[in-house]
């Protein structure tokens, strides 16, 4: 919520925060998934239309984080692919821009992807 | 009014649903039968003197091994007009894992008395509405309870293999490899 308020502006990378998966690029995972949140998370990234990104935000998202139980998810790329991982807890809004940069530049240098020429 | 005064007091007037009574650096709490848990609750909240209108909080406590009764219910309960409070400890034993609810005389309690149900299995008589809260509906055991383990059980939830054999199905048609 930092990254979006003046000091670091994510606006100004060029990043709208919009109502509905449907109209999204990508979406970040951020805070703990739990077992039973897990099948909504999925829902919502199976609504999302292609070309679209996941950036997991925080170690609980990454990794599970500390809290190796019985209902939390140890890390929700067992059930959504993962495009870039921001480490922390929580992450720095510094790291937020960068994990978002690193985005952009993958991006950037996909080749060849929907034919020969683009 | 001092909180022993007040165990005190809840002693006379029930003497022989208090079991005992204990006090540790201003605190006390009161340990009770569950049999007339909702009478001795209705007394403390109309009662002019104790006036007790504000349960703090209720919740379970899992004693394996450790005491005959294994569950405890403990409420803690506040009032607002004369600034005290109190702990009540009611015992549960593991066989007849069951209590009355006190919904009647505090309407808060009733998603601390569906927490208690999800995480210990301590069922409340007369809850409108007792099913699990936390956890999803279909899931099966008690965390807190001593016995279970905190990385959970061999079996896993099936929900959640769904959404991983989800996962692997779709994988085939994402767009990136």
């Amino acid at each position: 919520m930092a990254v979006y308020a003046s000091h670091n502006d994510l606006d100004r990378m060029g990043i709208i925060p919009r109502g509905s998966p449907r109209q999204s690029d990508f979406m970040f995972v951020a805070g703990t998934v739990t077992k039973k949140m897990s099948q909504i998370v999925r829902r919502v990234y199976d609504q999302m239309p292609e070309p679209r990104y996941v950036i997991s935000v925080g170690s609980c998202a990454n990794s599970g984080g500390i809290f190796n139980t019985y209902s939390t998810v140890q890390g929700c790329d067992t059930f959504l692919p993962i495009d870039v991982y921001i480490p922390g807890c929580p992450p720095r809004p510094e790291a937020f821009i960068d994990g978002i940069i690193k985005l952009q530049e993958k991006i950037k240098n996909e080749h060849f992807r929907w034919s020969r020429w683009r | 009014m001092e909180p022993i005064e007040i165990a005190n007091k809840l002693k006379e007037k029930f003497p022989e649903e208090v079991l005992y009574i204990k006090e540790f650096r201003g605190q006390v709490s009161v340990t009770l039968k569950k049999g007339k848990i909702l009478e001795i609750c209705r007394y403390l909240h109309d009662e002019p003197d104790l006036y007790f209108d504000y349960l703090m909080d209720l919740c379970g406590a899992d004693y394996l091994g450790k005491k005959d009764n294994r569950f405890e219910v403990v409420y803690h309960l506040y009032s607002i007009k004369h600034r005290h409070m109190i702990r009540l400890k009611a015992e549960v034993s593991e066989n007849n894992p069951s209590i009355n609810s006190v919904m009647p005389v505090w309407v808060g309690a009733n998603w601390h008395e569906r927490e208690a149900y999800d995480m210990y299995g301590i069922i409340f008589n007369g809850h409108p509405d007792l099913r699990r809260i936390l956890l999803p509906e279909d899931w099966e055991g008690h965390p807190l309870r001593k016995d279970y383990p905190v990385k959970g059980p061999e079996k896993e939830w099936p929900g959640f293999l769904e959404v991983l054999d989800k996962a692997k199905r779709y994988s085939e048609f994402e767009w990136h490899g």
